[in-house]
């Protein structure tokens, strides 16, 4: 197990360096962020000047082993546009993604799971089809499409919650709601599924047969079974709303890290999207770690093939 | 069932709360696209939002009145003592916010601040007035010495602005970043950078108490955010609205209003272009005769504005001049006089920074199409017609606006022999010695009469397609009475609560 740990744990800091370089150089290659802070009327030595001042007339590479050096112990470096060290605007910025993420993760994992089973239960009624719709329909509406259709519901018609920006409870409830319902359709279509196969199979006719209750059948020995695939959907699905939740950061005006990282895309501004990138990826690479690992616990088999 | 419910109770509550709150004291929220950049007011890069924050926290000398007056603000008065010289006499009245006094040391201090990097790159008093000193007389008295005479001194003054030297000299730089200190109307109680920034009425400013206690600049990158916003209330002042939404800006609590804004949108012509014809002043003239502006105001730009008439704003434009109208069948003709009967193949270029620029380019594109130009556009990304402009890379057409600002001289530079932004690439010494020595003539008529000539030529020579002046739209709540700037900065302290 230690040896797979560590294997697990080398693959997954080769892949961040690998990030962390590819950003660096497709960044750079990309465009000149002197020319995005400077006014147009600048003189070419002012321009220089600043760029100098940046550090930005050294060699890429060069500017790339300095920064690794710094990363290393944990100064990331400060951004162009901002002049506040990047460290200081991911940890302003990443809480608050997690707190959107988290809580859309947790609704879409509990309601999804909840309505997978019911739909399993009631396979080919009403409640299923019924179900089914939901389900599908929550996958492929556009979330900033959904998001502005509940505000204008929820927020403006009816004043019940906040219309966008970061605060008390009541501004988490439609991000959340909005960020959660893809996650939350494809989640009821994977639990009723895997429900249905374990409820075919052998040992369910089995525990049926020794004359337990249907509600000990489910709870003790399907539901458990049918969870053992999800855990990879899921982790799959947690790293998916932290990174992407930018067009939902935009809709609801939340300070999140995605709209961060696209902002400074567009500005040019290196450290930070190198900053973000790597926070991302980072939180990506540690999800799928946590989920081989819990998949190496629960099944011997993983573990032996490693 | 009652352990159920409570999560829905508190939901409610919280909903209830809401609402209450709305309705009580609150403070003017400002919703804008982008977030401020940095509170250290040398490196103030764009008008609205960083320079509008800016504005609210520091003073300068003169300040500028959103027509573009020069008002005494910590100079109460000032002369010219000789052609090179400027005398400021500064308040005796003015602390700053940490109660320090203000004396003529923190002037000299922030203008040689200004004057070194990383400030230098985006500060342009030195560069444009030829400064060359700042010189204390006494601890109320500052002369500015100029290497020639300069006529936009007090223009490029109002976006000086003064920092106190005993805090500016101590700190880090990335510390004063976020934590400005001034003498301006609003102290800094808050930066949430990404979010939003809280000012608070300074309540000893010098010129008068702000009738606005407290302020919020928030970040609202989605255009129809802010127009809920401004429906429910929660938005005071909704800025960057759109020709095709400003009417969605009339609700229950607020209004939809617009302002001609100073920037001069247009088509800039590539003089370094392969394509030879752009050279030829018939072709340009051509070029403007083939596009029906009139219509296109009345159709894309919801009527509020109307064509330019010079490449200089009002009150200083030249009124001789008028704008050249839609004549394709004399576009035909000079197209046909210049050598190009069947037209020529022409890249159009733009990018989404001047607002409606598809629109308008696709319309622009029709019409040349109409009198046989074979226009080519091309979507650009900021960043790469950013770089397009400073390298002067377009062949063809650009879309374009310039200079938020009220000054002939600094208006007319950009024609001049390998200026900066002179991204068409014109280069007419006849024409430069004209703005030259506009720039450096203290006598009233004189200068107009120069930068007359010098409108004259850039308007007949068509040295772009003109265009409009960009109008501005924003949503204001019905509880305050402001008028928005033609410059973009929005001057809090020139708000006032309905009564």
């Amino acid at each position: 197990m230690l040896r797979f740990t560590l294997g697990k744990l080398v693959r997954t800091l080769s892949v961040l360096l690998g990030v962390s370089f590819l950003t660096f150089i497709i960044g750079h290659s990309s465009g000149d962020p002197v020319l995005l802070i400077v006014r147009g009327d600048a003189t070419a030595q002012q321009k220089a000047e600043l760029r100098h001042s940046l550090g930005l007339d050294r060699p890429v590479i060069e500017q790339y082993l300095s920064y690794l050096g710094n990363a290393v112990h944990g100064d990331l470096g400060t951004s162009y546009r901002q002049r506040v060290n990047v460290s200081r605007l991911i940890a302003l910025r990443l809480p608050n993604s997690l707190e959107l993420a988290g809580t859309a993760f947790l609704a879409a994992m509990t309601i999804g799971f909840a309505l997978g089973m019911i739909a399993a239960l009631n396979r080919g009624r009403v409640l299923d089809h019924a179900i089914a719709a939901f389900s599908v329909v929550g996958q492929v509406v556009p979330g900033f499409w959904l998001g502005m259709i509940l505000v204008l519901v929820f927020a403006v018609h009816w004043p019940l919650l906040p219309v966008s920006g970061y605060g008390d409870l009541a501004h988490l409830i439609l991000p959340a709601v909005t960020l959660a319902i893809p996650t939350l359709g494809r989640m009821t279509r994977l639990v009723r599924a895997g429900m249905l196969d374990v409820l075919s199979s052998d040992y369910i006719r089995t525990a049926r047969a020794k004359g337990l209750t249907e509600r000990q059948v489910l709870l003790h020995h399907a539901s458990k079974n049918a969870l053992l695939p999800l855990i990879t959907q899921a982790g799959l699905e947690l790293g998916d709303m932290v990174g992407s939740a930018f067009i939902i950061e935009t809709v609801f005006a939340w300070p999140g890290i995605g709209r961060m990282t696209v902002n400074a895309v567009q500005q040019r501004d290196f450290l930070v999207v190198q900053g973000c990138v790597l926070v991302t990826a980072a939180g990506f690479v540690l999800i799928n770690l946590a989920v081989d690992l819990l998949y190496a616990v629960i099944d011997p088999r993983v573990r032996a093939r490693g | 069932m009652l352990k159920r419910s409570i999560p829905l109770i508190a939901l409610a509550a919280t909903a209830l709360l809401g609402s209450c709150a709305r309705n009580a004291d609150r403070p003017f929220v400002v919703a804008s696209v982008s977030d401020v950049s940095s509170l250290d007011p040398h490196l103030l890069d764009v008008n609205h939002p960083t320079g509008s924050v800016i504005w609210s926290l520091f003073d300068s000398l003169v300040r500028r009145g959103p027509d573009g007056a020069d008002l005494p603000r910590l100079a109460a008065t000032w002369e010219r003592r000789d052609d090179l010289t400027w005398r400021f006499h500064l308040r005796h009245d003015v602390k700053f916010q940490d109660g320090s006094p203000f004396t003529a040391a923190d002037v000299k201090f922030s203008v040689d601040r200004m004057n070194q990097p990383p400030f230098s790159a985006l500060q342009q008093l030195w560069a444009q007035t030829t400064l060359r000193e700042a010189r204390v007389i006494d601890d109320y008295t500052i002369d500015l010495v100029t290497e020639r005479p300069s006529v936009t001194m007090l223009y490029w003054l109002e976006e000086a602005f003064i920092a106190p030297q005993a805090y500016y000299s101590t700190h880090d730089q990335a510390y004063l970043n976020t934590h400005p200190l001034g003498s301006g109307p609003y102290q800094l109680t808050e930066w949430v950078p990404g979010d939003h920034v809280t000012l608070r009425a300074n309540a000893s400013y010098f010129n008068g108490v702000p009738a606005i206690k407290d302020v919020i600049f928030k970040v609202v990158p989605d255009l129809s955010a802010r127009l809920n916003g401004l429906a429910t209330g929660d938005i005071d002042l909704a800025l960057e609205l759109t020709p095709d939404t400003i009417a969605q800006a009339n609700t229950a609590h607020s209004r939809g209003v617009e302002a001609l804004g100073l920037r001069k949108l247009h088509f800039g012509i590539a003089q370094h272009s392969s394509l030879a014809a752009l050279k030829d002043a018939r072709v340009r003239q051509a070029l403007n005769y083939a596009i029906d502006v009139p219509t296109m105001i009345k159709t894309l730009m919801h009527g509020s504005t109307s064509a330019l008439t010079s490449v200089v704003n009002p009150p200083n434009s030249d009124p001789s001049l008028a704008p050249y109208g839609y004549h394709p069948d004399r576009a035909r003709a000079l197209l046909a006089a210049a050598g190009y009967p069947n037209g020529f193949d022409l890249d159009i270029d733009f990018t989404p920074m001047w607002g409606q620029d598809k629109d308008v380019s696709e319309t622009v594109a029709g019409y040349l199409q109409a009198v046989g130009i074979r226009p080519h556009l091309h979507a650009d990304e900021w960043n790469d017609f950013r770089r397009k402009l400073s390298d002067q890379a377009f062949d063809g057409l650009f879309y374009a606006g310039w200079a938020a600002l009220i000054s002939p001289s600094v208006e007319l530079v950009i024609f001049t022999c390998h200026q900066e932004d002179n991204a068409s690439g014109y280069c007419d010494p006849k024409y430069d010695q004209l703005v030259h020595a506009a720039s450096t003539e203290y006598d009233d008529g004189k200068r107009k009469a120069l930068t007359d000539v010098a409108q004259k030529i850039v308007w007949e020579q068509a040295y772009w397609i003109f265009l409009w002046r960009a109008p501005l739209y924003a949503g204001l709540s019905n509880r305050i009475d402001y008028q928005l700037r033609p410059d973009d900065y929005v001057e809090i302290y020139l708000a006032k609560p309905r009564s």
